[in-house]
């Protein structure tokens, strides 16, 4: 396990929070609507043996330029300029959910600088038959339900108590700023991309056969957010794709499952 | 002081055994469509019958998908009231800017609504409640966006000669020229209805506007937020009028006031328990950082959170009694508040027509002359050492 070391670097759009340490070949990891990144074990384990390099994007933590992003185009655009920034040429990509489909969205506009890519219950497909479920609006609880198999688990635990601030009828507490705020921006960073169309571009699923990058897709066999035919889908219509579904992990699997989802990668990444 | 009777229009009778919110998902096989005309058309009586008690005006409102408030479109009320009505005002509060694409249509209806009314028309402009972002899909994320221009393009369809073209971020029209303009120059008085939002503040106060206070808060929330309007209209340069503040609030007045309790508490409890249930969704990127510290605030004391009668009442959450008792409870509050505009809720849940009307006269005949004595026009209304505890 290797520590990574909280960056900044001045983008276009303005400051950008990095999280980036180890060595090996480079590998970008592209955080879910969480934000998630600081501190998240499957990175410091994947340091040992990639330079991991996590970019907080603009709305979330502590970067900038979230106004500059109208919709997953700029998105786009702001990997690239990253990319630029942080000298890398065709990076490992790992996406969770969100991050997924931006890394979806970068490498059918531009696979050339996509190495391999490895998506974690990624969204950004609509499928009729088997819609994303609503996410917005959601109580902290109710999301965890979502995310997680185990609702004992830290992270699931600490969203459960959340509970306490929100909503009980009969129930008049003062809600501390500093523990809605981190969720209230990340949900209105997430809005930006996702809201309408949710969670998805109409256009990407028939760009998939573009993509050139060896794509593992990752999905969480009790994912409460993201129904498994996304992952089917995507693993069939990615020209080099294949599909590894974890039992017993739901749609963060990146913190329910971190050992599991490391020895993915590693095994797909080489 | 001005005095409006605020009207919801909520739907009455919904299915005991339903218990969800009443907002977004509600399912609409809930609805009776026979029973919704009815009740529109007692409504409809409801607010023309304020004309006749002397009421300065009547306010309407814009709400979707619920079973809280039946108006989805607040300016088809406003349009019959203003035809059958001649002397008071007629105040939309609001249009939902955000909602409408182009919100041209703004301009258009309201300037309908206003030369029929000959010109009693008050624009009211919202941002829109968080439950309509999800029945409409519009992105709460640029609700503010979307609501500041869309008031820009109505305000300059209102006071610039068309055909002119506008090209905004959200909004492209090449030819904005809208067919009928208000009667009232440069434009019908604007009001905008707010929830604590400082930059909602903020832009009322640069413009001169008024500022409603979204109800259903306890009386501390509304001094902290008309206090906070009033050093923004100071932080603009002048000292703000009465008559740029409204409160909005339920009222019921019988007879005594144990007859007022025994009256009208079941009613409301339908409100709180059956109708405010989903109101309170939020749409994630529809405040800012800013005002999200002082809505959190006040979001403790919303009545939804409230069970206890004893609340309701020492929160003002509800103004109920005896004539004597409403109106010494109102003169203790707008003092405090410091608002020029009271706008009574007088039907709320499921307050029946004949006990609707018994409160709207009782008020208009034994309140409403007290408070005028209290509050004469053009005299200041805020009284900080009358608060009450």
């Amino acid at each position: 396990m290797a520590a990574l070391q909280e960056e900044f670097v001045a983008a276009p759009l303005g400051k950008i929070q990095v999280f980036h340490g180890g060595s090996g070949p480079p590998l970008v990891y592209l955080h879910s609507a969480g934000g998630e990144a600081q501190g998240l074990p499957l990175l410091e384990d994947l340091a040992e043996g990639f330079e991991v390099w996590a970019p907080i994007f603009p709305g979330f933590g502590e970067s900038e330029g979230i106004e500059e992003i109208d919709g997953i185009d700029d998105a786009v655009f702001h990997l690239l300029d990253l990319w630029g920034l942080l000298q890398l040429e065709a990076p490992n990509v790992l996406g969770c959910s969100l991050g997924g489909w931006m890394a979806l969205e970068l490498a059918v506009r531009y696979p050339e600088r996509v190495g391999r890519m490895v998506l974690v219950n990624p969204v950004g497909l609509y499928l009729p038959e088997a819609p994303i479920a609503e996410m917005f609006g959601r109580s902290p609880a109710e999301l965890a339900e979502m995310l997680f198999v185990d609702q004992e688990h830290p992270v699931a635990a600490a969203m459960h108590a959340m509970e306490e601030f929100t909503g009980d009828v009969g129930k008049q507490v003062e809600i501390p700023i500093e523990l809605v705020l981190p969720m209230w921006k990340a949900l209105g960073a997430t809005a930006r991309l996702g809201w309408d169309p949710y969670l998805h571009d109409p256009k990407l699923r028939s760009r998939l056969r573009r993509v050139t990058a060896p794509t593992l897709v990752v999905a969480g066999a009790q994912d409460g957010l993201v129904p498994l035919a996304h992952a089917e889908t995507l693993a069939a219509e990615i020209p080099d794709a294949r599909l590894a579904v974890v039992d017993q992990a739901a749609h963060w699997l990146i913190f329910e499952r971190p050992d599991e989802l490391a020895a993915l990668t590693r095994e797909f990444l080489g | 002081m001005r005095f409006f009777s605020f009207h919801l229009m909520p739907y009455i009778g919904l299915d005991p055994a339903y218990e969800g919110p009443a907002w977004v998902t509600c399912p609409n096989s809930l609805f009776d469509p026979v029973h919704g005309g009815e009740l529109y058309n007692r409504y409809l009586g409801e607010l023309l019958y304020a004309e006749e008690l002397g009421f300065d005006g009547v306010c309407v409102n814009e709400h979707h998908q619920n079973a809280y408030g039946l108006m989805p479109s607040p300016n088809l009320m406003a349009s019959i009231v203003a035809r059958l009505s001649s002397r008071m005002r007629v105040a939309v509060v609001g249009n939902a800017l955000p909602l409408y694409d182009p919100p041209t249509r703004v301009a258009e209806e309201f300037a309908m609504i206003d030369c029929i009314s000959g010109g009693r028309l008050i624009a009211g402009m919202v941002v829109g409640g968080g439950p309509e972002y999800y029945s409409f899909s519009v992105n709460p994320a640029y609700a503010r966006e979307r609501f500041q221009e869309a008031h820009d393009l109505i305000l300059k369809a209102w006071t610039t000669p068309g055909p002119f073209e506008w090209i905004g971020k959200h909004f492209r029209i090449r030819y904005v020229n809208p067919w009928p303009r208000p009667i009232q120059q440069p434009h019908p008085e604007v009001w905008i209805p707010g929830a604590g939002s400082v930059e909602t503040m903020e832009f009322v106060a640069r413009h001169r506007y008024a500022y409603m206070g979204i109800p259903y808060f306890h009386l501390d929330v509304f001094k902290r937020t008309f206090q906070m309007f009033r050093d923004a209209c100071q932080a603009e340069g002048y000292e703000a009028d009465p008559l740029q503040a409204g409160w909005l609030v339920p009222i019921y007045v019988a007879e005594t006031d144990a007859q007022a309790r025994r009256e009208y508490e079941e009613h409301l409890w339908y409100f709180v328990k059956r109708l405010l249930p989903g109101i309170t969704i939020q749409p994630p990127g529809y405040t800012s950082a800013r005002s999200l510290a002082n809505i959190l605030k006040g979001a403790g004391t919303f009545m939804l959170n409230v069970t206890d009668w004893d609340e309701i009442v020492d929160g003002r959450y509800a103004i109920v009694g005896s004539p004597a008792t409403v109106t010494e409870q109102l003169v203790e509050s707008l003092g405090a508040l410091g608002t020029g505009n009271l706008l009574g809720l007088f039907q709320l849940g499921s307050l029946p027509g004949d006990l609707t009307r018994k409160n709207l006269e009782l008020f208009a005949g034994e309140v409403k002359p007290a408070l005028e004595r209290e509050f004469p026009a053009g005299a200041p209304v805020h009284r900080p050492a009358a608060a009450v505890a």
